[in-house]
């Protein structure tokens, strides 16, 4: 009985390939389903990427995607160069950079930007450090901060802020603790007294009392954070593919910014018609173990902005690229000109 | 053909073969040397030809400049000052730690089955997972660095000394007590010089294990040092530092094996 | 010193090894304890100089003590217990170090046993450079150094070849025939017995019980190798053993 059910589910599945080859043959001569392979972290900034996918519109744009969740950013990107995923979005850092430096990789649109009016990173210290008088920006000036690593964004962001706010990052002692948890806990525990943080962390740390927000990266600098990229070999080889993969994910942004970050008349964020259907989408992927009363003000919380059509504020990199490089962390042969591909999605104009 | 040797043996009338061939390997220092220059050449045709892409492996020249850049900028100075200083209070304060431990488990039956059980239970734990109680415990500063190699190095020196000292032959410890040696006289007079040779083998081990814990320990708050330097380039894909940082670590080895076998010699001349 | 042995047993977990030992060793006596392996001759060597609790039974001593006596019960051992990472001279220092010497006392004295047992050459000498007989000739001095006031010898020359264990016999012969020293010998070796001790203490096996005690009343230093009258006490001892023997060759190993 057993050995005939298996039988039976046999001829079914040999049933069902033998149609899946007859339709994909058929449809070749139409219209391939392009098999694209999007690589991802279960984060608020790879939204645009979960409602393209759960709407549909890589569907429509003729592409069969397919999400890998990774743990963490820098496997993102060498899974791109190497070939093993086709699209990722991910946070500019000097190690970003240098990996595009060698050429296998494209930045064709944005992620995430610091805009003022918008939630952003915020500036956060320790209630000892704040206790002990640091209360403004201005005064960072020889306290130490927590980074993950040197030539991080975070990095970046201190070192720009420190220009901005007019003190000199140098006098500040920098401690890379390799991962966000472990700056969260030498902040809360009063070891370093100092981090730039996403807002999705930082408002809830400084509610519970456990750090005082003092600034935020946005009042200091508009930044382009992170950006969409493909492989080189994409780009030449496969450009119908990353034309309708932009399209999908663009849509996507639409959605995004339509759902969470539409504001009212004096700039203050309100809840549009599409925001709960947005929210559902990426509660999905993101804070899924949480309750939805739990998760959708994390998920509001950590939506930063993202530009109209995923434009890239093309300038912006190029000068983070010289600062990266002016300290040593970017070699010098990098070329910004080289791995930014323009030519799918036009660039941010300059206000 | 191959079975030929197997028959029977009839009748003899030849000279006797000599039979004692091989199974005696014997060291060749120039060999040993040469292996590495090869496969350094090898590596360096690889990546002059393309063959291994620049992503996937620097080049020995690209490796061997960017070393270079670290000894003439004496960042590499700064950076082997910050993990020597590590390594050695890290090593001396897991090294003590784990001879005090290990002599009392080896000696006392009170400390016995504890000692053995909780080492068992706590040695095999990667001290990296622990590395957020860690920084609870000890900070982000230097302490939590020494922490981090003194546990890697102490639970390995608690189980070779308690060996070592389980191996001092009991006839040698009985001779002490029949002359009414006192406990400290034998336990520094016999035990201690009869544990030694194991205890020194020991620290080639503790040795290699805290500079494997060296890059663990930096990985919380270090500016300076080797393994921060390595996971720094390792962040930001200068792999060519990355791997000059690797050869770094491994002639830092190298070193610490020859400076233990100077002492092997001078405190194990009587073997 | 004299010796009292009195109503010594012991047992190892389930195996009795001794019972009911009674002896006494007079001053100046040389006892040899023969028996085959297993009767519990080395148990008692142990029993009597303290390095081993006797489940019954106590082992007295008493009368003077030589001059600069450190150590009054010490031992000869079988494989010598040298410390390899100590020179010749500095196994000997070893003894004396816990004592309360001072430096030229205790530097007199190694000179002394090393004089005594032909060492002087050899005295920065490691034991790994050693021949067994010169590494069992350190063990006397090094038992000399203490001053004892009875030697315990635990098959002094059991692991060493037949030609050096004729020369060191000749030596104990000589030392113990010198210094009237009192001493317990133990040894498988019937040989070594008729030659060295006033009397030889034959034990049984299973458990371990004195079978006979025989005396020889030839004077130690006129003894000879081949001399009828030892042979014929040699021979006698080993037909006072020969079965027990035989029983003890045939027996698997105890696990005790």
């Amino acid at each position: 009985m057993f050995s005939s059910r298996i039988r039976r589910v046999a001829r079914g599945a040999m049933a069902v390939a033998t149609v899946a080859t007859l339709s994909t043959a058929l449809v070749g001569i139409a219209h391939a389903a392009e098999k694209i392979n999007i690589a991802t972290l279960a984060f608020v900034s790879s939204a645009p990427l979960f409602i393209a996918k759960e709407k549909g519109y890589f569907a429509d744009e003729g592409l069969d995607a397919e999400l890998t969740f990774f743990r963490a950013a820098q496997p993102v990107s060498v899974a791109i160069a190497s070939g093993d995923a086709d699209f990722g979005v991910t946070a500019f850092t000097g190690g970003f950079f240098n990996l595009a430096a060698k050429g296998a990789l494209k930045v064709i649109g944005a992620q995430l930007h610091e805009e003022p009016g918008y939630d952003g990173s915020a500036i956060l210290v320790s209630n000892k450090a704040y206790d002990a008088g640091l209360t403004k920006v201005e005064q960072l000036a020889g306290h130490s901060f927590a980074l993950s690593q040197v030539g991080s964004s975070f990095h970046y962001m201190i070192g720009n802020v420190a220009e901005k706010a007019g003190f000199d990052l140098a006098s500040m002692e920098l401690k890379p603790l390799q991962a966000v948890p472990n700056m969260i806990g030498a902040l809360k525990t009063g070891q370093v007294d100092s981090m730039i943080i996403v807002p999705h962390i930082a408002k809830p740390l400084a509610n519970a009392g456990a750090a005082h927000i003092i600034g935020w990266v946005n009042d200091y600098v508009p930044y382009q954070v992170g950006g969409l990229f493909t492989s080189s070999r994409n780009v030449e080889e496969r450009r119908d593919v990353v034309a309708h993969f932009v399209a999908a994910y663009q849509k996507g942004v639409a959605d995004y910014r339509a759902a969470l970050l539409a504001t009212d008349g004096n700039g203050k964020l309100v809840k549009s018609d599409t925001t709960d259907e947005i929210l559902k989408i990426v509660h999905k992927y993101v804070y899924a173990e949480d309750p939805e009363e739990k998760a959708f003000p994390k998920i509001r919380n950590g939506a930063m902005f993202i530009t109209q059509d995923a434009k890239l504020d093309v300038n912006d990199v190029k000068k983070q690229v010289k600062w990266y490089q002016d300290r040593g962390y970017v070699s010098k042969d990098a070329n910004p000109d080289d791995f930014i591909d323009t030519s799918f999605i036009p660039p941010l104009e300059a206000k | 053909m191959s079975l030929d040797h197997l028959d029977p043996v009839k009748s003899m009338n030849e000279p006797v073969r000599f039979r004692a061939v091989g199974f005696n390997p014997r060291s060749n220092p120039l060999a040993a040397w040469g292996s590495f220059v090869v496969l350094i050449i090898l590596w360096q045709i690889g990546c002059s030809t393309g063959f291994i892409s620049e992503l996937a492996m620097p080049s020995p020249v690209a490796v061997s400049k960017s070393l270079w850049q670290l000894i003439v900028s004496g960042e590499l100075w700064v950076h082997l000052a910050a993990s020597g200083q590590r390594l050695a209070v890290g090593w001396v304060l897991g090294t003590v730690a784990g001879l005090v431990v290990g002599f009392l488990v080896g000696m006392f039956s009170w400390a016995r089955s504890p000692g053995v059980a909780l080492v068992s239970a706590l040695f095999p734990i990667p001290k990296i997972a622990l590395l957020p109680l860690f920084i609870i415990w000890f900070g982000i500063g230097e302490p939590s660095k020494f922490a981090t190699i003194g546990f890697g190095v102490f639970f390995p020196t608690v189980i070779n000394t308690f060996g070592g000292v389980d191996n001092v032959a009991r006839n040698l410890i009985r001779m002490g007590q029949s002359f009414d040696m006192s406990t400290w006289s034998i336990v520094r007079k016999i035990i201690l010089p009869g544990a030694l040779p194991t205890i020194l083998s020991g620290f080639r081990i503790s040795s290699s294990i805290a500079i494997i814990l060296l890059v663990a320990a930096e990985m919380i708050g270090a500016q300076y040092g080797i393994g921060a330097l390595i996971l720094s380039a390792g962040s930001l894909y200068q792999t060519d530092q990355l791997i000059a940082g690797v050869v770094v670590l491994s002639v830092f080895g190298l070193a610490i094996s020859w400076l233990l076998g100077r002492l092997d010699k001078w405190l194990l001349s009587w073997r | 010193m004299r010796l009292e042995i009195s109503g010594v047993s012991h047992r190892y977990d389930q195996v009795e090894a001794l019972r009911d030992i009674n002896l006494t060793i007079e001053p100046g006596e040389i006892v040899a304890l023969i028996g085959p392996s297993g009767c519990g001759k080395s148990t008692l060597l142990s029993i009597i100089g303290g390095l081993l609790k006797p489940s019954e039974g106590q082992i007295t001593a008493s009368g003077p003590v030589p001059d600069g006596c450190l150590n009054p019960l010490t031992y000869v051992f079988q494989d010598f217990a040298l410390l390899p990472w100590r020179t010749v001279a500095g196994n000997i220092s070893l003894v004396l170090e816990d004592h309360k010497l001072s430096k030229a006392e205790r530097a007199a004295r190694i000179d002394e046993v090393l004089e005594q047992t032909g060492l002087t050459d050899f005295r920065n000498a490691f034991p790994k450079q050693l021949s067994g007989g010169m590494k069992q000739r350190v063990g006397i001095a090094r038992a000399l150094a203490v001053r004892p006031a009875v030697l315990l010898m635990d098959e002094p020359l059991s692991a060493l070849d037949a030609q050096t264990r004729i020369l060191l016999l000749d030596e104990f012969a000589a030392l113990f025939a010198r210094t009237g020293m009192t001493a317990v010998y133990v040894t498988h070796n019937l040989n070594e017995a008729v030659r060295l001790a006033h009397r030889v203490v034959a034990l049984r096996r299973r458990p371990g019980t004195i079978k006979e005690i025989h005396t020889i009343d030839v004077p130690i230093d006129q003894r000879q190798e081949g001399d009828p009258l030892i042979v014929a006490h040699e021979t006698s001892l080993w037909e006072l053993i020969r079965d027990e023997a035989i029983a003890a060759d045939k027996e698997l190993e105890n696990v005790a």
